[in-house]
């Protein structure tokens, strides 16, 4: 009875834990290895151990302190010739800068771009989750108000996630053209020609949440669903009691509707964070990265190095730090709430 | 290494599946099987290939090409997952610039000895996929870059028509697009097809650009660096000018679509021979077709388009090699030609061919291929050149510090060659 009730669990788990341990684990600790070697896809070199040297090259970070050369007060010798120069910088590139009194300093990094796709990655979710969560609710509220045609309305609504990213990424590029996009000849229109054409995908301070517009609307068909099945799940009795008590829409919405939805909520943010971290397909597709690598994430930096470069080893170290980064921050995140909890209880 | 084994062993049993599921059935009549890969391009191009093999396996007796169709796409690693697998076809079609790398990674099997040597020696030298000496690959046509314009804009603007010997010079160039620009027609006067954003194109497109100006991908007598050379003196002129063409307007950091020309938005395309019929029809005889300009070190276009090769693992290395003698026939060449638009590669080919002979519609893409095409540089670590090419190119475009962007490229390339100990022979 006692083993019975050990191997049962395990004997149900068997096709899932197989299929994780063979697809997921497995490669992962194939990754694992991969990092500390110098591994290529096309090379007739073995691959060789070289310790931590993809990580050192993925973090490391230093600042260069420069007095500005005597005879003028702004000019500093140029970065990237120190850098290239001095030994004890070689391979170190600028990621940013900034003034203390007379002395400029820059942050140096091996690898800026990784740096800065980390940024983005984090900044795009940052957008994308709240935007995409709030438009999904709103979807299944005006689906849930119980309007005529609802199943229509739904349907219109979740057809795009079932559309490839691709070709909705190649809509959206059209739709985001800085001359002949239909939301710049809109806002044009509207405006009576004061809203300028913005180059939404061309300029490094809107291609980000230009993606970001797009992802949401592309996504939230399939968290108004969840959405959706939650609102269901909550007693229509409240409502009405509710409203016997006089308590107005944005009241029942406030103390009915997000106390009913609390756990739906937490599930579709998480959801839509694991997926915003992920980005890679509209990058890929609208904007390969640029301007200037102010669209560039994480995915995209592992797909380029580990692939389309070859150097499946600097790949892996991505990929790998960037995991252990997640699982810190759901660690993090985890204790934050239990301890949260602690407090409450 | 232990990784490496278990990788092989799961992509063996991946293609095996693959290949196993898919093969021809065997024949019986005494003939052997040589299994072809190619590039899926285009329907025209498809077509003629299947015709080619068809042609070929008709006058037969000892071999039978059978070609399997592989998406564009993923065909690199296609060919990746099968060399580790070892499951590697005979022939395989390989676009150019990767011919290096696959040769030093020891996929490919030199062509010397398989093919006759005269039959390659006829061959425009660009689309020989050459590595280390050896002849590795051989292509039946190559593309040829040209600006294309219209007649009436030349004259409107009361500048010179170009030829192939004496070309716009830079100067020239600039003072065209600055007038085309000021005149209030087109918002962006020249379209450089910066829609695409793939490494190949802009690699394609304009590394022979950067040749132009007297600088280069990398250093083509060692293959070792490309310090001095995508960041010296002239690469820092090229990578100005191309920041201008952007920053004046002259040219569309992302064009909406591919009909600037056609449709009037752009004056002048900077593009392939691929395009010219559709431009043809839209424009008809007021199309010109030009030389690309002379930045001071001649005019240079990109060589080298997909390629035929022989695998290492190849069992019958003197069937493929009689197959890629075949095709290279100008009769052959000349057929491939007329269905898929392509420049033949040799001069006999060109002359019976229809639209490149001496009076042909498109000779001028022959004689542009002729005299001005050069090769991407032949050098395994290519895919990491052209990304860094690119990335800085990009970046160059988007308002980044010039000399700042080809320094990022020119050590991303230096430290790929020094991780891969120079390319060093196994």
């Amino acid at each position: 009875m006692n083993r019975d009730r050990r191997i049962t669990p395990l004997v149900f788990g068997a096709p899932a834990l197989i299929g994780l341990a063979v697809f997921l684990v497995l490669p992962f600790l194939m990754a694992l290895v991969l990092t500390f070697t110098d591994q290529r896809l096309v090379s007739p070199q073995p691959g060789a151990f070289v310790g931590l040297r993809n990580y050192q090259r993925l973090l490391s970070v230093g600042a260069l302190v420069q007095s500005p050369e005597r005879d003028r007060d702004t000019a500093y010798v140029r970065v990237r010739a120190v850098t290239r120069s001095d030994p004890a910088w070689r391979g170190y590139r600028p990621l940013g800068d900034f003034r203390i009194g007379a002395r400029r300093v820059t942050i140096l990094a091996k690898d800026p771009p990784f740096l800065r796709a980390l940024g983005n990655t984090f900044a795009f979710a940052m957008m994308v989750v709240p935007l995409q969560c709030a438009l999904a609710l709103g979807l299944a509220l005006l689906v849930n108000a119980g309007i005529r045609g609802e199943t229509v309305f739904r349907a219109i609504y979740f057809s795009p996630v079932v559309m490839s990213m691709v070709i909705v990424s190649v809509v959206w590029a059209f739709l985001f053209d800085r001359d002949l996009g239909l939301l710049n000849q809109t806002l044009g229109a509207i405006s009576f020609g004061v809203v300028r054409p913005v180059d939404w995908l061309g300029n490094p301070a809107t291609a980000m949440p230009a993606i970001a517009i797009m992802s949401a609307w592309q996504g939230a068909g399939f968290q108004m669903l969840i959405l959706l099945a939650g609102l269901q799940g909550i007693s229509q009795e409240l409502y009405d009691a509710a409203r016997i008590d006089g308590a107005s829409v944005w009241q029942r919405f406030v103390h009915i509707t997000l106390p009913g939805l609390r756990q739906t909520i937490v599930f579709v943010l998480i959801v839509t964070t694991i997926a915003a971290l992920g980005l890679f397909t509209q990058v890929d597709v609208m904007t390969g990265g640029g301007p200037r690598g102010a669209t560039a994430t994480v995915m995209f930096e592992a797909v380029r190095h580990g692939v389309r470069e070859g150097d499946i080893a600097y790949g892996a170290t991505i990929s790998v730090v960037y995991f252990a980064l997640i699982t810190g921050l759901i660690v993090l995140q985890q204790w934050l709430m239990r301890s949260r909890a602690r407090v409450a209880g | 290494m232990l990784s490496t084994g278990i990788l092989q062993r799961l992509a063996t049993f991946a293609l095996c599946g693959l290949l196993c599921g898919c093969g021809p059935a065997p024949r019986q009549d005494g003939r052997i099987d040589l299994i072809l890969w190619k590039n899926l391009a285009g329907l025209d191009e498809e077509a003629a290939t299947s015709a080619l093999i068809d042609r070929f396996n008709a006058v037969q007796t000892r071999w039978r090409v059978v070609a399997q169709s592989l998406p564009q796409g993923g065909y690199d690693q296609s060919i990746v997952a099968a060399s580790l697998a070892g499951r590697m076809p005979c022939v395989v079609a390989v676009d150019n610039p990767m011919v290096a790398s696959y040769a030093w990674a020891g996929h490919l099997r030199p062509l010397d000895g398989e093919v006759p040597a005269p039959l390659i020696a006829a061959v425009s030298p660009a689309a020989v996929g050459r590595y280390a000496g050896k002849v590795y690959a051989v292509g039946q046509f190559d593309a040829a870059l040209a600006l294309f314009t219209r007649r009436s804009i030349l004259a409107r603007m009361q500048t010179r028509i170009p030829t192939l010997d004496r070309p716009w010079s830079g100067a020239e160039f600039q003072t065209l697009l600055e007038r085309l620009k000021a005149g209030g027609q087109y918002r962006y006067p020249l379209d450089l097809s910066t829609r695409d954003d793939k490494a190949s194109w802009w690699t394609y497109a304009f590394s022979p650009i950067l040749q132009s100006f007297g600088g280069d991908l990398i250093d083509r007598r060692t293959g070792a660096t490309a310090e001095g050379v995508l960041n010296g003196a002239a690469a820092l002129r090229f990578g100005t000018w191309f920041q201008m063409l952007f920053a004046k307007g002259l040219v569309d950091r992302s064009e909406p679509d591919d009909n600037a020309f056609i449709k009037g938005r752009a004056a002048i395309a900077y593009n392939g021979n691929w395009s010219a019929p559709e431009f043809q029809r839209h424009v008809g005889n007021d199309l010109l077709v030009l030389p690309p300009p002379d930045f001071g070190h001649g005019v240079v276009i990109g060589g080298g388009s997909w390629q035929w090769a022989i695998s290492r693992t190849c069992a019958h290395p003197d069937g493929a090699g009689a197959f890629i003698a075949f095709m290279l026939q100008d009769a052959q060449i000349a057929a491939m030609s007329d269905a898929t638009g392509n420049v033949p590669v040799t001069e006999a080919a060109a002359a019976m061919s229809r639209d490149f002979g001496p009076r042909g519609k498109s000779r001028v893409f022959f004689d542009l291929m002729r005299r001005f095409a050069r090769p991407r540089p032949a050098t395994p670590g290519f895919s990491t050149v052209a990304n860094a090419f690119t990335t800085a190119l990009r970046d160059i475009m988007d308002g980044k510090d010039v000399h700042d962007a080809l320094d990022d490229g020119t050590d991303d390339i230096d430290r790929t060659i020094a991780d891969n100990h120079g390319y060093a022979a196994k």
